[in-house]
């Protein structure tokens, strides 16, 4: 009797476990649903109007429809081909600019100030400028990305390499170590999770930096087929556009997110506890 | 017969605000080989700064430190040094934080999983190898803190308050693991500690250092038989000792806060 009291015992969590769906996704995937649900209704049924609503069903029509015309595809494959550039040049220039301003700490002086500035200028603004000088094609959209994610890296590369703690370098020293391997083996792995943090904020803003590039002027891309739908009144279609947006900062910001988790776990620490 | 470790008047000061700020002055110790030995003082009697200036990790304005007889400059491989905070970089595992010394002296990386499972089993850690830092409590980081220290090979471990950090429990039980682990090794400590009934339940001998600047104020010879368990933190001689250093301490603790005091009252006036 004991003993088969206790053998269920055992036996019951597993079961419960393989079932249980985490509370908090399930909660999300409600309040996903309901907003879909809100959406069609009080477009169908409150404004009426596709034109300055489309409900989500329409939507969902149009995207299939822009796919089979083929036109969906080379708008999408423009903008990511400007992202792809705008951001692996903003990471790879930042990065480098970023170690070098941590390490020569007069000429990060002279560049603080400028950097903070820069940071804080919504770049997009000069936008028609940079069209004007580079040209309505790929090039102007790529310096525009760039810049605008070009500075949270920069920023955050440096506040890694230059925040390590203290007892870490002093461990290294009291074991022998060399001033290069101070850097490779402790002060880089400790601003990793630093830079990957910038990176992930700047793929928020390069993201932006896309749109809003081709809106000003371009031949294709999202931005281009958001503002041109518009202006023919194809409200399905701009919400096309920023659906695969949307799908694209969630995509490549959890990426991101993920990479950082798995790097530096141990910065998650307080979650788990 | 040459000491193990010894200071030969030791001087540290610090300028700041264009006034100098002696530390340390002029410390002669000798340490010898197998010797427990701590160091017990107000706070900011420069405890912390002598066991620095020993590991080369800080130069000293004037003296010398000799091992064996050697005058050394930098940090070498006589010396392993125990950080108070365990200083385990996040990012390695535990058997790569207990290898980094030999790493970082490029020994032959094929030695390195004897040397961790020596180390591990020898402060009562083994089988947590591939385990982070941060999955481990306190007390067992402090463990790998003192392996790390234990594969460099050297002689002499110096130890900044190692169980500060932890809870008065785990604290007892990380003293008497200290202790196994001393003589087990017999490795020549030399421990700082604000804990008066650590510095004598594990000592041969506890040096009390004057506050600022700090010098050798007295030297107390712990006449207690080993092994000891914990229990001897118990009986009345232990007792007796814990008394002297705190009445030695007391004064000095006081002085240091008049001091300060008075520096406040300077400063307003």
């Amino acid at each position: 009797m004991i003993t088969g009291l206790a053998k269920s015992k055992e036996a019951a969590p597993p079961t419960r476990i393989a079932f249980s769906v985490p509370p908090a996704l399930w909660r999300g995937a409600t309040a996903f649903l309901l907003a879909a649900v809100v959406w069609e209704v009080v477009a169908r049924y409150v404004i009426g109007n596709p034109l300055f609503l489309s409900p989500l069903s329409s939507v969902a029509v149009r995207t299939v429809e822009l796919w089979h015309e083929g036109e969906l595809q080379n708008h999408i494959w423009v903008s990511f081909v400007e992202f792809f550039w705008g951001f692996t040049l903003a990471s790879v220039v930042g990065i480098l600019i970023g170690i070098v301003l941590a390490e020569w700490r007069t000429l990060r002086q002279f560049c603080d100030p400028l950097l903070s500035m820069m940071y804080a200028t919504p770049i997009i603004a000069l936008g028609p400028l940079f069209i004007l000088w580079l040209g309505i094609g790929v090039i102007s959209k790529i310096a525009i990305i760039f810049l605008t994610a070009v500075f949270p890296i920069i920023i955050n590369t440096i506040a890694g390499l230059t925040t390590t703690e203290r007892t870490l370098i002093d461990v290294a020293r009291s074991l022998s170590a060399t001033p290069i391997q101070i850097y490779t083996k402790v002060r880089l792995p400790a601003a990793l999770p630093f830079i990957i943090a910038g990176l992930r904020l700047s793929v928020a803003r390069a993201l932006v930096g896309v749109v809003v590039a081709e809106l000003f002027g371009a031949r294709a891309g999202l931005g281009f087929m958001i503002v041109n739908s518009a202006q023919s009144f194809d409200t399905a279609a701009v919400f096309v556009g920023v659906f695969i947006l949307a799908v694209a900062g969630v995509v490549s910001v959890e990426l991101l997110k993920f990479l950082e988790m798995k790097l530096a776990p141990w910065r998650f620490q307080s979650e788990d506890n | 017969m040459v000491a193990k470790l010894s200071t030969r008047g030791l001087t540290k000061s610090f300028s700041k605000n264009q006034t100098e700020l002696v530390a340390l002055k002029d410390l002669t110790i000798d340490v010898q080989d197998g010797e427990f030995v701590s160091i017990v003082g107000a706070s900011g009697c420069g405890k912390t700064t002598f066991l620095r200036l020993i590991d080369g990790l800080t130069k000293p304005t004037s003296g010398s430190i000799e091992i064996d007889g050697r005058t050394i400059t930098k940090p070498g491989q006589d010396i392993a040094f125990v950080f108070q905070n365990d200083g385990l970089l996040p990012w390695r595992t535990v058997h790569r934080n207990t290898t980094f010394g030999p790493e970082l002296q490029g020994r032959p990386k094929s030695t390195f999983r004897k040397l961790t499972q020596d180390a591990l089993r020898l402060v009562g850690l083994n089988g947590f190898d591939e385990h982070y830092p941060h999955e481990l409590s306190g007390g067992m980081r402090q463990r790998v803190n003192i392996a790390r220290a234990l594969t460099v090979g050297a002689d002499v471990l110096l130890m900044d308050e190692p169980f500060a950090a932890l809870d008065s429990q785990t604290r007892e039980i990380m003293q008497g693991e200290l202790m196994r682990i001393s003589q087990q090794t017999k490795k020549t400590v030399l421990l700082v500690t604000h804990q008066i009934d650590e510095a004598v339940y594990l000592s041969d001998r506890v040096l009390i250092f004057t506050a600022r600047p700090g010098r050798l104020k007295e030297e107390i010879v712990i006449d207690l038989p080993r092994p000891r368990d914990l229990a001897v933190k118990r009986t009345p001689e232990f007792v007796r000792y814990t008394d002297r250093i705190w009445r030695a301490i007391e004064e000095e603790v006081r002085e240091s806060i008049g001091l300060e005091v008075q520096n406040l009252a300077r400063a307003k006036a």
